[in-house]
């Protein structure tokens, strides 16, 4: 008798080398991270991790560099996802003009996205160096300053040159998303709202944008999430510098859990980091009212 | 009551000529067609009088106003689209309503005027939908209120009945036509199916490859097609074109002498039409006729077609009385009502005066 699978049996099959690695990968740390929350764990005694309730999150809510980082993440992922959404439409809306040879730039538009970060952060730090940076001597040989820019070592300047990075990065991701999105967009909708005497302006607000709302929807949670969290970008361009004026919830739980020893503060930390995204992005997509259209259909 | 005068219009896409010095005058309160097969450039004429492509070279006129270089929302027009174009993510009334809007109608004004149409149209209680909760022909009356609300100088469809099924389509060129009577605004409605032109229209405009053929009732370019091409184009099943000789004055077909006399001046070499409505099966032999076997019988309904070929690769096609019998490979005749035939200079595709008192056929069923 031959040994026969149900169908059934077959799709779980083929779907159990990605649920093994989504456990390992993915459960297996959160639920760690929310046990360690709840121990003290010193790396240096990895045999004593005694029970301490919820003593971990009252030193973090108490301390006031959670407190500055918070602020700041906050300052950095805002600014950084308005910028790339607001960019990343603008940029949109010109490469789906039919001009002949858009099509490289749309090429070469991905490359910030493709090249590694640590690459793009020394690279960074060399061309914002005060001293012997090419933006400062651009910027001088032009006349635009008459003095050398301190673009990483002063606080605002150092958040700013971070953002910039960020948001240099990934408005390409936005602009891919967007232009697949426009490029849906039938053009004889463009054409009857001619006809009926709409203006380029108008077109835009009452054609274009409303058909890119839910996709918009979908880029600001992604990118609002992916901001928040990040982590490589802050830490190898200014190292959470000057002082802890760049620190983030990320650089402030690796700070914890790296610098001071204290698994489980920054356990509770990232616990903390997951709670807020997660009440975040519901709020938003609530608001935004995605997915909505679909289930009235 | 606006004319619209086209003059010596073309346009290119890159080295593609579309349009060819094309010269068109629709007159004021008429439903006009353009009929062409496809991309014979039907849509481009279109959207360049609805200012949504910029011409070439040449001039668009409504009435005495120069329009060519005016966007479209200053022309005054109104285009129902083939796709009907409607905006998804506004609901019927804003859709209609939105020429309306954008020009700054009042609320109050506006809602008053989409609410007219809408009951004109029997789409009063669709105007809280989303165009996607509509069915296909309920778009396409919103497409029409959108048109109609503004009350323009020109209404522009683009093939608005392709996307309809046919009983749809049979109804709603009746509305259409209806709607044109009691508006009375000029009309130009682009189509490739024939049955739409012949039935709706005051004037049918046939096209070919970007220059205007024939432009005539739909009688006339039924029954006196101006040159080969429309010939073949107009009417099912399509007009038998054969080659034909001015023996001294009288037409022949492939050396049988016909009842005709070829127009004073006709070349020797000819291309004789004639409708297959107007092919008689007669007897081998009886004079006046041309003999030929039975080639392919059709039944297509009441009527019969068939196809006789009268010499190696040359056949006529007849129809008649679904009760007349035929075999294949019968030998048989066929009589062309000599009323009934065309004449063509095949050098030139222009069709032959003959002025021996013919009488002008009737337009198809
Ligand atoms: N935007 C464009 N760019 C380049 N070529 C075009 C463009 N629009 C139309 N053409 C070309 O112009 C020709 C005529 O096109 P058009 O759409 O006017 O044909 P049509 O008569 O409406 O045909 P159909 O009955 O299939 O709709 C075609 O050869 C088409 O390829
Ligand atoms: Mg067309």
């Amino acid at each position: 008798m031959r040994f026969r699978l149900s169908d059934r049996q077959v799709g779980v099959l083929f779907m159990l080398p990605l649920l093994l690695a989504v456990a390992l990968f993915l459960v297996w740390p959160i639920v760690e991270a929310v046990r360690l929350s709840f121990v003290r764990y010193n790396p240096l005694r990895p045999d004593d991790q005694p029970f301490v309730g919820l003593d971990n999150y009252l030193f973090v809510l108490e301390d006031p560099l959670f407190w500055e980082s918070f602020r700041q993440a906050l300052v950095w992922t805002g600014v950084s996802t308005v910028a790339q959404a607001a960019i990343g439409v603008g940029l949109a809306l010109l490469l789906h003009q039919p001009l002949r040879g858009i099509n490289a730039f749309r090429g070469l538009l991905l490359f910030p996205y493709i090249v590694p970060t640590v690459v793009i952060a020394l690279n960074w730090r060399w061309l914002f160096n005060a001293e012997i940076g090419i933006v400062n001597h651009l910027l001088l040989s032009a006349g635009i300053i008459s003095e050398r820019v301190a673009w990483l070592s002063t606080p605002d300047m150092a958040m700013a040159s971070a953002i910039l990075l960020n948001v240099w990065k990934y408005t390409p991701f936005v602009v891919i998303v967007v232009l697949a999105r426009l490029q849906t967009i039938p053009t004889e909708l463009y054409d009857a709202a001619r006809v009926d005497g709409a203006g380029a302006l108008r077109r835009f607000r009452d054609i274009t944008l409303p058909q890119l709302a839910e996709v918009l929807a979908v880029v600001v949670v992604f990118r609002t999430i992916w901001t928040f969290n990040k982590f490589e970008e802050i830490y190898l361009l200014t190292r959470g510098g000057p002082g802890t004026s760049t620190y983030n919830l990320a650089l402030y739980a690796f700070d914890q859990a790296m610098a001071n020893l204290r698994m489980g503060v920054g356990a509770a930390s990232g616990v903390i980091m997951l709670a807020l995204l997660l009440a975040g992005s519901l709020l938003y997509i609530r608001l935004t009212g995605f997915g909505r259209e679909d289930r009235a259909a | 009551m606006t004319d619209v005068a086209i003059r010596r219009l073309s346009k290119s896409f890159g080295a593609n000529r579309v349009l060819k010095a094309l010269d068109l005058t629709v007159p004021s309160r008429q439903f006009v067609t353009l009929l062409g097969p496809s991309g014979c450039g039907k849509t481009t004429l279109l959207r360049l009088i609805a200012g949504l492509e910029q011409p070439s070279e040449g001039e668009i006129r409504f009435g005495e106003r120069r329009v060519d270089g005016l966007p479209p929302g200053e022309r005054n027009i109104a285009m129902v689209f083939q796709s009907y174009a409607l905006y998804p993510t506004m609901d019927v009334a804003r859709n209609i309503g939105y020429g309306l809007e954008v020009r700054g109608t009042p609320k109050a004004e506006r809602r008053e005027r989409v609410g007219a149409v809408a009951r004109v149209l029997e789409i009063l209680h669709l105007l809280a939908r989303k165009p996607r909760q509509l069915s296909g022909g309920q778009r396409q009356r919103v497409a029409l209120g959108r048109a109609m609300v503004r009350k323009p100088d020109i209404f522009l469809m683009d093939e608005p009945l392709s996307n309809l099924d046919a009983k749809l389509r049979a109804a709603m060129r009746g509305e259409l036509r209806r709607f044109h009577l009691d508006l009375g605004t000029t009309t130009i409605y682009v189509t490739h199916d024939q049955l739409e032109a012949m039935t709706m229209s005051d004037l049918v405009v046939v096209m070919n490859e970007g220059v205007v053929l024939q432009i005539g009732t739909p009688e006339e370019v039924y029954a006196r097609p101006a040159n080969l091409f429309v010939a073949g184009f107009i009417g099912t099943p399509p007009m038998n074109l054969v080659p034909a000789r001015n023996e001294g004055g009288r037409v022949t077909v492939e050396g049988h002498p016909l009842p005709v006399a070829a127009p004073a001046g006709a070349p020797a070499e000819l291309i004789l039409g004639i409708r297959p409505q107007d092919v008689s099966m007669a007897a081998p032999g009886e004079p006046g006729t041309i003999p030929g076997k039975v080639w392919m019988v059709e039944l297509i309904g009441s009527e019969r077609l068939i196809e006789v070929e009268i010499a190696p690769k040359l056949r006529v096609t007849a129809q008649v009385r679904a009760s007349h019998r035929a075999a294949l490979d019968d030998a048989v005749a066929v009589r062309l009502d000599p009323a009934q035939i065309h004449l063509f200079d095949p050098a030139s595709g222009r069709a032959l005066a003959r002025d021996a008192g013919r009488e002008t056929g009737a337009p198809p069923a």
